[in-house]
């Protein structure tokens, strides 16, 4: 048992420095301008699939509308550099608590409804930041959006250039990723599992489950804001329907497709989806019934996504072996 | 007053279609304790396969049946093939119902194109009533929306199958031993609830333009009925379709036409937080999560 115990953190650490060794070599091996701009693209929405993965895999708390929160990220950084002319490590920390703050506000009905109700309040909730967004005039551009500017060179590095762009990136998903996996393997971690199993046992042994909650999907509001101020910046422009209801269900989808509960699981539905349809050469409409038909698939047969299905083959594979 | 009278008729037209989707989803939600985002590209489906009839030259009544019919058969594929997996765990279902209306949207762009699709008016007539004149598909629509409404609710209220529904969401397990086919109730429910879809998308068509991206904006305010008229409450969702319709009008004639949208998103989250079962009563939906 110590054994098989010893040899399991073994085979976690071999994987996460395969997979962290890939993510930094990968630019060097020629993937050429579309394939580096889309793992940039996969690296920012992966960032905020972490945190819709950590409210939906540790607390049970699902949400159809946190494009909403990448988005409040991303105008709150437009809105920062177009009015007072602040650059981007400036409105970093604005992004991120102001995205942490309005999830947790859009989170107090959680503590009342729950389940299917609670999604549909996030769902209403991104549907109404969108007919804000749009009417919001020359404050947040209406439907043509906001321009972004460059972000400010440190030791001179340009992050105009998509190589180092995608190293911050990088860099984001990393610390995000080690944040989510001292979260899951924290008390806090567990707390949290208590409250998805059973709410009215955790609060009976003393676990204030509102304070919890909140706190869980502020912080996943906090990732999306990174996601935000980060897309914001790469894309230069923004516009209120990159926030709105669809891209909302999409990133729901993702989270599903790959897995929530594992800590690989949301950047390998982020992978999925942004990279299958360019490698099989797929339409976007045909890509979209593709994703469709397979999270069918995923929802019926592979209930924890496809991370869980990876690695359970995995395991077979490894108990076949020892036999 | 004439104008009045004309903008009722028209108000009420709109609100019929919503009140169809309204109800399609109160019964499914509340009753058969299914959350089917897809519903509202059923609505858009049934559009599109009449327009299809209609301009490959059938009557456009036939045409409404059609689409009733074939709505219905993908109603029952969908509940026997995906959701009856999915019951014990009704978020599962909730997920892929949102994959199943990603399909269904770009099939349909796949299969016609993105363009938005009309049929000439099916009656081309005018009534004039009291000096008033009225398009008559509209007053059509009306009528066939009260019809539909009141059986409906009498077949829910009064008639021996609506009181075996009724049973098995109050108790299902006591239903069952009592004799009824529970699992066959819930199929039951979702394809009448997929045919009034049907029924809407073809009522819609006749009135409006419908893109395939028509099922995401109907979805929401057919949502939004349901909850302001309480789940499985088929009267609530009368209500509720002629509240928001109400609601659209005055705002789009005295308030602010660009946020009319807004006015239902908020009531349907003010509603969800301080009256889940809705103004009207109702179930709650499905109990577990």
């Amino acid at each position: 048992m110590a054994a098989s115990a010893e040899n399991s953190s073994k085979e976690k650490i071999v994987a996460a420095v395969a997979i962290g060794l890939f993510l930094v070599i990968f630019p060097w091996l020629n993937p050429g301008y579309r394939y580096l701009s889309l793992a940039i693209t996969t690296g920012i929405t992966a960032i905020a699939l972490y945190g819709l993965g950590l409210q939906f895999g540790q607390a049970g708390i699902m949400s159809v509308g946190h494009a909403a929160f990448i988005g409040v990220g991303a105008y709150t950084a437009a809105i920062l550099s177009g009015n007072v002319g602040a650059g981007f490590w400036v409105a970093l920390p604005f992004s991120i608590l102001l995205s942490a703050f309005i999830a947790g506000l859009v989170g107090l009905p959680s503590l009342r409804v729950s389940g299917q109700h609670y999604i549909i309040i996030t769902f209403c909730f991104c549907a109404l930041l969108n007919i804000a967004l749009t009417n919001g005039g020359a404050f947040t551009g209406g439907a043509t959006g906001l321009d972004v500017g460059s972000i400010d060179r440190i030791f001179e590095i340009n992050f105009d250039q998509l190589r180092n762009a995608y190293y911050l990136v990088i860099l984001a998903l990393f610390i995000c990723v080690v944040v989510i996996y001292l979260i899951i393997n924290s008390s806090y971690g567990r707390t949290l599992n208590a409250i998805r199993e059973n709410e009215p046992l955790a609060r009976a042994v003393g676990i204030n489950a509102n304070l919890h909650k909140i706190g869980v999907l502020m912080v996943s509001g906090a990732l999306a804001g990174v996601a935000g101020i980060l897309q914001a910046y790469y894309l230069h422009h923004i516009s209120p329907a990159l926030y709105g209801p669809f891209p909302s269900l999409y990133l729901a989808l993702m989270v599903m497709l790959g897995g929530a509960r594992l800590i690989y699981g949301p950047l390998v539905g982020a992978i999925i989806v942004n990279f299958l349809p360019e490698i099989m050469r797929l339409d976007p409409i045909d890509s979209r019934i593709a994703y469709g038909v397979g999270l069918l698939i995923v929802i019926l047969l592979l209930p924890g996504g496809v991370s869980a299905g990876l690695f359970g083959a995995y395991r077979w594979l490894m108990s076949k072996r020892q036999q | 007053m004439e104008i009045f009278i004309q903008q009722l008729v028209n108000s009420l037209s709109v609100a019929s279609v919503t009140i169809l989707i309204g109800i399609g989803i109160t019964l499914i939600f509340g009753l058969a304790g299914i959350v089917n985002f897809a519903h509202g590209e059923f609505l858009m489906v049934g559009g599109m396969i009449t327009w299809f009839l209609v301009t490959s030259g059938l009557n456009f009544f036939a045409a409404l049946l059609g689409a009733m019919i074939l709505v219905g058969a993908l109603g029952f594929i969908a509940e026997r093939g995906l959701f009856r997996f999915t019951l014990e765990r009704p978020m599962n279902g909730f997920i892929m119902s949102i994959g199943m209306s990603v399909i269904l949207q770009h099939v349909v762009i796949r299969i016609f194109n993105e363009v938005q699709k009309t049929i000439p008016d099916p009656i081309g007539k005018v009534w004039v009533i009291g000096g008033v004149d009225i398009i008559a598909m509209r007053g059509v629509v009306v009528a066939l929306t009260a019809v539909v409404v009141a059986i409906t609710y009498f077949g829910i209220s009064r008639s021996r199958y609506g009181m075996a529904l009724r049973a098995s969401i109050a108790d299902q397990d006591t239903a069952a031993l009592m004799g009824i086919p529970v699992r066959r109730y819930v199929t039951g429910v979702f394809v009448y609830g997929s045919v009034l879809a049907g029924l809407g998308g073809a009522l819609m068509i006749a009135l409006f333009p419908i893109t395939p991206f028509t099922g995401s904006v109907v979805i929401i305010r057919g949502f939004a009925v349901s909850l302001i008229g309480g789940l499985g409450n088929v009267g609530g969702a009368v209500g509720g379709g002629l509240l928001l319709g109400l609601v659209d009008g005055l705002s789009a004639g005295y308030g602010f036409p660009e946020w009319t949208d807004a006015y239902s998103l908020v009531v349907m989250i003010a509603i969800l937080i301080v009256r889940p079962q809705g103004l009207f009563g109702g179930t709650l939906g499905p109990r577990s999560t």
